[in-house]
């Protein structure tokens, strides 16, 4: 998987968003909840499904972190989840535990990165 | 396009998403409805389908999909003209073009650029927005042809038929903006009528006025006259207009003969029950002006001119039983009607007196040429 180009967090995007709604940093706070609430259930699919290798399952949750993880700035995740995501498509559960396992951590690194950017409470 | 009005529907089973969308569609003034899946979806459309300008819609979604949902969508009538923007990754173009083959207006990929978003969503605003224009007009003209063809019903009650029809007319117009002709002026009321209604119950009144009414307006009818109106016992009626009638002064009269004949059937009945009321008619002919009277929101098609004045006065001055013809009147009907002299009568309000003869009914003979 090659994630190079890809930022824990970008951002450029992040400020992009930001310009787009107005500067409204309580609105991106509150934005920035709701991903991780909806990310954390999903993260949690994403790693069971991973598990039990059930590539159909794997794609929704995949599919919807990618996503929303683009929308704000998450690159590197983002792109590690649409790999897992090709792979549920595909059918090639060989590389889904190793994916998972780099989605998991990944994830734990972009809710650092979004506290450290002063997005979590 | 209202943007203050507009209502979108955003589907999208991430509520980051949803929170993004609704937000840049707050700052076009659009609110913005959610739904995380396209059964929530098609609940809240099947709920107020008809309050929503727009769908967003998303591909990938739990319990019911984007295809699934626009397939729903564009197969009800009620829903398909809703304008639904479809929201895609860059991976799913794919499928974006299987969707504008279903019948997705635009597609919105993601992430969200706000100004491609403002662009699309205007577009299939102003689209929604001129279908909509469209059917209201489409409304209203249905609704304008049914409101004209009540009022012309509404009219054949109200105005006399000579009026109602020529109202609907192509040169009505031309004629309701007023022209002068020869025309013969009617006047009947009942004599006795103020004592009658002060003394008599309200109903009672009611009652006389409207078999009155109803025996005399059958008899306008039949006779060709244009009743300019009713006021309580008093009635104007004209002849030789709006439609022309070469007979005009013959057919007043003969109208007035009926009525006097038919009045005494009536007071008959009302002489048992103790009310005595006479009859009096009066009839002119001259030169008029006819046309549209009255001021914006009420209009009657009148007629004015001394021939009218004429003709209130001799009602006036008629004992009950009488029918008062003017000199014009006299003139044309002369030969076919028993008429006895009155000698010049001081008419009030006029310089001279006119010379004045009282209708006694039909010369024997004459009876032939009654057509009625």
């Amino acid at each position: 998987m090659n994630l190079e180009g890809a930022p824990v967090l970008d951002a450029a995007v992040l400020d992009e968003l930001r310009a787009s709604i107005g500067d409204d940093q309580e609105f991106m706070v509150e934005l920035v909840e709701t991903y991780v609430t909806e990310g954390s259930t999903n993260m949690d699919s994403l790693l069971a499904a991973a598990a039990a290798g059930d590539c159909a399952a794997i794609v929704r949750p995949a599919h919807t972190l990618k996503s929303t993880s683009a929308s704000l700035g998450a690159m590197r995740l983002s792109a590690i989840c649409r790999a897992i995501e090709a792979a549920g498509r595909e059918s090639r559960p060989e590389t889904l535990g190793e994916d998972a396992e780099l989605a998991r951590t990944t994830w734990e690194a972009t809710l650092a990165a979004f506290a450290e950017a002063g997005l979590r409470a | 396009m209202s943007p203050g009005q507009a209502l979108a529907l955003v589907v999208d089973d991430s509520a980051v998403n949803r929170k993004v969308l609704a937000r840049h569609l707050a700052s076009l003034a659009i609110e913005a409805r959610e739904a995380a899946n396209g059964r929530e979806a098609l609940e809240l459309l099947g709920a107020d389908g008809e309050g929503f300008d727009i769908v967003l819609l998303d591909i990938e979604m739990p319990e019911l999909d984007g295809y699934e949902t626009l397939a729903t969508i564009k197969g009800d009538a009620a829903l398909r003209h809703i304008p639904v923007i479809m929201i895609s990754s860059v991976e799913e173009l794919d499928s974006v073009v299987r969707c504008i083959e279903m019948g997705a207006t635009d597609y919105l990929p993601k992430p969200f650029n706000p100004a491609i978003l403002e662009a699309r969503v205007r577009a299939s605003l102003a689209g929604k927005h001129l279908h909509d224009l469209e059917v209201e007009s489409a409304a209203r003209q249905a609704e304008l042809l049914k409101t004209i063809e009540r009022q012309k019903d509404e009219l054949s009650r109200f105005l006399s038929p000579q009026v109602a029809a020529l109202v609907s007319s192509a040169e009505g117009e031309q004629l309701l903006a007023g022209h002068r002709r020869i025309a013969t002026s009617v006047f009947c009321d009942l004599r006795d009528f103020t004592p009658f209604s002060e003394a008599a119950d309200p109903e009672e009144v009611l009652g006389v006025l409207r078999a009155y009414h109803a025996m005399m307006g059958g008899l306008i009818v039949e006779h060709g006259g244009t009743l300019e109106h009713f006021a309580g016992d008093g009635m104007m009626v004209f002849f030789n207009d709006p439609v022309l009638q070469d007979d005009h002064v013959e057919r007043a009269v003969r109208m007035a003969l009926a009525m006097r004949d038919r009045f005494e059937v009536l007071s008959a009945g009302w002489a048992k029950r103790g009310y005595r009321l006479g009859f009096g008619v009066g009839i002119a002919t001259g030169y008029a002006t006819l046309g549209r009277i009255g001021f914006e929101g009420r209009y009657d098609y009148g007629m004015t001119g001394t021939t009218v004045i004429t003709a209130a006065r001799l009602s006036s001055a008629a004992r009950s039983g009488q029918i008062l013809l003017s000199p014009g009147s006299h003139a044309a009907v002369e030969g076919l009607f028993e008429v006895e002299d009155l000698g010049d009568l001081q008419l009030k309000g006029f310089s001279h007196p006119i010379a004045t003869v009282n209708v006694l009914g039909l010369r024997s003979g004459s009876a032939v040429a009654a057509a009625g």
